[in-house]
C-alpha cells in the first residue's frame, strides 16, 4: 500500500514537474517574442545612419569582354584610402562580369578636393581615371557614383610572346606528326605554367596565369561529358554492332557497288552522328575491306566515300563530334539545337557527296564481281555476326534513353554531361558490372589532352592573343553577317584541313563569341553553327584534317591498300569544297 | 618437304609476292605457310578514345579473311597452303614465325610502288637481319 502510494505520489510529483516545464515554456515563449521585439525595436530605433557612398563601374577590354581580376586602387585627395577606417576598401578586385563597388570613407565626404582611380591588370596596360567638378561634388553630397564602362587597353608583353608561340609549336609539332596531341597540349602546359611561375616572379612581363586561374579555364562540361561517352560507346562497340549493319548493307545491296555504298554512307553518317565518327570507322573499315574484297571492288571505292560522310554525319548532334562539344559547351548550344538547325544542312551536303562518290567511282562501281567462294562467304557472316546479343539489347535500351535525355535535357535541366555519366553509370551497372573494365574503356589519354587544350588555349586568352585575332576579324567583316558566315565556315574549314581541328575550334570559340556580340543578326549562333560545320567538313580535305581519316587509312594500310596524302586529297579535297558549299548554302537559307 | 613462310597484308600487291611463293611452293613441292601480323600501332596517331582489344579483334577477323583468299589462291594452284596469325610489330613477329619448326625458307615482296611494307633498300638489310638471327634463307621475290 505505501509502495503504491510512494508510486503515485512519485507520478504527481513527474505530472506537476511536466506542466510547470510546459507552463513555463508557455509563458516564457511570449514573453521572449515580446523582449525580441522590443530589442529588435531598440535595433531599429533611430541611430546614426551609416551613409553607404560608393564608386562602382565595370572594365572591360577592346572586345568588351570583361575584366575579371584588375585591381583598382582608389585615391582622395592624392593619398590612398583606408588607413584604419574600418569596413571601407583600399584595393578591390574586379569581378567576373568586370565590376567592381568601392565604399567611400564617411570621414572624408565633404572635403574630397580629388579622386582618383588606379587600375591595373597583367596583360593590360595601367588606366587612370580622375573625378571630374560634378563627380566630386556628388561625393561631397554624399551621393553615389556609376562611372560609365572603362575599357582598358591590352599590352603585348613577353608573357603573350610565350603563350602565342607554344600554341603555334603545338599545331605545328601534332600537325607535323612529330609529337602525340596529348603529348603536345601536355608539354604546353609544362611550358607555360613553368615559364609563367619562374619567369613571373623575375619579371611580371612573364607571368601568363597562375594555376588556378588555369585549372578554371578547364571546361568540365566537356571533360565530362567526353569521358561519359567514351564509356557507353566501349560498351556498345564490343556488341558487334556496326559489322552486323555493313554485313546486312552487303546482303541488301544484292551485288550492286553502287547500292552498296550508298547505304555504307548513310550508316556511318547515322552511328557518326549517335556515337563518334572515329570509332565508326574503325569498326566499320575491316568488315568493309573484306566486302569490297568479296564484291571485287576496290576497297578504297568504298572506304572514302564512307569516311567523308561520317565526318559530314557527325555534325548533326552535340555528342557527333569532339568539336560540337566544345562548341555546345561554350555557346550553352543543346542537343536539340544542332539536331534542328545542322541536321538539314548535314542531309543536303550528304547528297551532295553522293552524287559526286557515284561519279566519281562510277567505273567501279559499274563492274560485277565474281562468286565468293563458300569459305570466304561464311567468314564473311562471321565477321558480320553480333557477337554479344544480350549486351547488345541492355546498352541499345540504355543508350536510347540517353538520347531521349539529351532530347529532353534542356526542358528538364539536364545537361548533356550529366545524361552522358548516367548512361556511362548505367552500362557499367547493368550492363558491364566491372570497375576494371571502366578504366579499360574510358581513353585517359585523350581526357589528359582536353584538359592540357583548355589550359594552353585559356593562355592565349589571358595575354590577348584571342582578343587580338577577334578584333582583326571583327575589323574585317564589319556589321556584314553573310561574310561572317562565310569567312568562319571557309578559313575554319581550309585551316582544318592543316591543323588539328580540336584545338583550332577551342581557340576559335572566344573568337566567336565576340563576332556574335559584336555583329547585328548573329546573335541567333549561326555563327557558331558555321564553325561546326567548317571544323568538321573541313577535315574531309585533306588526310590529316580528321582523326577518323588517320584510323581508316591505317586500317586500310594494314591490308594492303595504302591511302596516301595525295591520294585522299584528289579525293576528299573537291569533296569538301562541295560539301562545305552545300552546308553554308544551308546556313545562309536557314539564318 | 618444308614450308614456305610468305609474309602477306592481302591487298592487291600481296598478289604478285603470293604468286611468286606459290610458284615457288610447286617447284620445291614445299606447303606454303602465309602469315598476317596484326600491329595496333596506328592507334597511337589518334586522340580519340579507341579500345585497342576491339580494334585487334576486327583486324584479326580482317587478317582471318584475307588469309583465307590467299589459301584459296594456293589452292587453286594445287598448293597445300595453312596460315598463322600474330599479333604486334610485323618485322618482330616475322622473325619469331621464321623460327617455327618446319620453316626452311622466308619470302618477301620486294616493293612495287607505294603500296609495299617495306623501302627496297631496308628489305635487302632486313633479309639479312632475318637470315642471320634466326637461320632461315629469305628470298626476295
Amino acid at each position: 500500500m505505501a509502495k503504491c502510494r510512494r508510486i503515485r505520489s512519485k507520478r504527481v510529483w513527474l505530472a506537476t514537474l511536466i506542466l510547470g516545464v510546459i507552463s513555463i515554456a508557455l509563458v516564457s515563449v511570449p514573453w521572449r517574442q515580446a523582449n525580441a521585439l522590443a530589442s529588435s525595436s531598440r535595433d531599429l530605433a533611430p541611430m546614426p545612419e551609416a551613409q553607404h557612398v560608393s564608386l562602382t563601374g565595370r572594365l572591360v577590354d577592346p572586345t568588351s569582354e570583361p575584366v575579371e581580376g584588375a585591381t583598382v586602387i582608389l585615391y582622395i585627395n592624392g593619398s590612398p584610402v583606408g588607413s584604419g577606417e574600418e569596413g571601407t576598401e583600399i584595393e578591390v578586385e574586379s569581378a567576373v562580369d568586370g565590376a567592381f563597388v568601392l565604399d567611400l570613407p564617411q570621414t572624408d565626404l565633404g572635403s574630397v578636393e580629388s579622386l582618383t582611380l588606379k587600375i591595373s591588370r597583367p596583360h593590360f596596360s595601367s588606366l587612370e581615371w580622375q573625378a571630374t567638378e560634378q563627380d566630386l561634388a556628388k561625393i561631397n553630397r554624399s551621393e553615389s557614383l556609376r562611372l560609365a564602362d572603362m575599357t582598358i587597353e591590352r599590352r603585348v608583353t613577353p608573357a603573350f610572346w610565350i603563350a602565342a608561340l607554344t600554341f603555334v609549336a603545338i599545331l605545328t609539332l601534332v600537325a607535323l606528326d612529330k609529337l602525340h596531341t596529348t603529348m603536345a597540349a601536355l608539354l604546353g602546359v609544362a611550358i607555360i605554367l613553368g615559364v609563367s611561375s619562374v619567369g613571373g616572379t623575375v619579371d611580371p612581363d612573364f607571368f601568363v596565369f597562375d594555376f588556378e586561374r588555369a585549372i578554371e579555364y578547364v571546361n568540365f562540361d566537356v571533360i565530362f561529358l567526353v569521358m561519359g561517352m567514351m564509356i557507353v560507346i566501349g560498351v556498345i562497340e564490343e556488341t558487334g554492332i556496326f559489322q552486323w549493319l555493313a554485313y546486312q548493307a552487303y546482303r541488301l545491296s544484292g551485288g550492286r557497288a553502287w547500292l552498296l555504298v550508298i547505304i555504307l554512307m548513310l550508316i556511318t553518317a547515322v552511328a557518326s552522328a549517335l556515337l563518334d565518327n572515329v570509332t565508326t570507322m574503325l569498326l566499320m573499315t575491316p568488315i568493309t575491306i573484306q566486302i569490297a574484297l568479296a564484291m571485287e571492288v576496290g576497297p578504297l571505292s568504298l572506304l572514302i566515300p564512307e569516311v567523308l560522310a561520317s565526318n559530314i554525319g557527325g555534325i548533326s548532334t552535340l555528342i557527333g563530334t569532339p568539336t560540337n562539344i566544345l562548341i555546345g559547351a561554350y555557346a550553352g548550344l543543346s542537343f536539340n539545337d544542332f539536331l534542328v538547325h545542322l541536321t538539314p544542312g548535314v542531309l543536303l551536303a550528304l547528297v551532295v557527296l553522293t552524287g559526286y562518290i557515284l561519279l566519281r567511282y562510277r567505273g567501279q562501281f559499274l563492274q560485277r564481281g565474281g562468286k565468293l567462294s563458300e569459305t570466304l562467304l561464311e567468314r564473311l557472316r562471321e565477321s558480320g555476326r553480333i557477337t554479344q546479343p544480350d549486351k547488345l539489347r541492355m546498352s541499345g535500351f540504355i543508350f536510347a534513353i540517353m538520347l531521349v535525355l539529351f532530347v529532353l535535357g534542356e526542358r528538364i535541366h539536364l545537361a548533356p554531361a550529366v545524361t552522358a555519366i548516367i548512361g556511362a553509370v548505367a552500362m557499367l551497372l547493368w550492363v558491364t558490372p566491372d570497375i576494371e573494365s571502366m578504366l579499360k574503356v574510358v581513353d585517359w589519354t585523350t581526357l589528359v589532352f582536353f584538359i592540357s587544350l583548355f589550359i594552353v588555349v585559356g593562355a592565349i586568352q589571358e595575354v590577348g592573343v584571342i582578343s587580338m585575332i577577334a578584333t582583326t576579324i571583327g575589323d574585317l567583316v564589319g556589321d556584314n553577317l553573310t561574310v561572317a558566315i562565310l569567312v568562319v565556315v571557309w578559313s575554319s574549314a581550309l585551316l582544318s584541313g592543316v591543323i588539328a581541328n580540336i584545338p583550332f575550334t577551342a581557340a576559335m570559340l572566344p573568337v566567336i563569341g565576340y563576332l556574335s556580340a559584336t555583329i547585328p543578326g548573329a546573335s541567333n549562333d549561326v555563327l557558331y553553327y558555321s564553325l561546326s560545320v567548317g571544323s568538321a567538313m573541313g577535315g574531309n580535305g585533306t588526310l590529316i584534317g580528321a582523326s577518323a581519316n588517320l584510323v581508316t587509312a591505317g586500317i586500310a594500310d594494314r591490308a594492303g591498300y595504302r591511302i596516301t596524302y595525295a591520294s585522299f586529297f584528289k579525293i576528299g579535297f573537291p569533296a569538301m569544297i562541295l560539301t562545305v558549299g552545300a552546308g553554308c548554302l544551308w546556313l545562309l537559307l536557314r539564318f | 618437304m618444308g614450308k614456305i613462310l610468305c609474309a602477306t597484308r592481302g591487298g592487291e600487291a600481296s598478289y604478285r609476292t603470293q604468286d611468286a611463293a606459290i610458284a615457288l611452293a610447286q617447284e620445291q613441292d614445299d606447303e606454303l605457310l602465309f602469315l598476317y601480323v596484326v600491329d595496333i600501332g596506328f592507334l597511337d596517331k589518334t586522340a580519340s578514345a579507341v579500345r585497342p582489344d576491339v580494334v585487334a579483334t576486327e583486324l584479326e577477323n580482317l587478317g582471318q579473311f584475307l588469309l583465307l583468299m590467299a589459301e584459296e589462291r594456293a589452292e587453286k594452284h594445287n598448293v597445300r597452303a595453312g596460315h598463322i596469325l600474330r599479333h604486334g610489330e610485323l618485322r618482330k613477329e616475322l622473325k619469331a614465325a621464321a623460327q617455327l619448326p618446319d620453316v626452311t625458307l622466308v619470302v618477301l615482296g620486294r616493293p612495287a610502288g607505294e603500296e609495299s611494307a617495306f623501302v627496297p633498300a631496308g628489305l635487302a638489310e632486313f633479309a639479312s637481319e632475318i637470315e642471320s638471327e634466326t637461320g632461315t634463307p629469305v628470298r626476295i621475290v
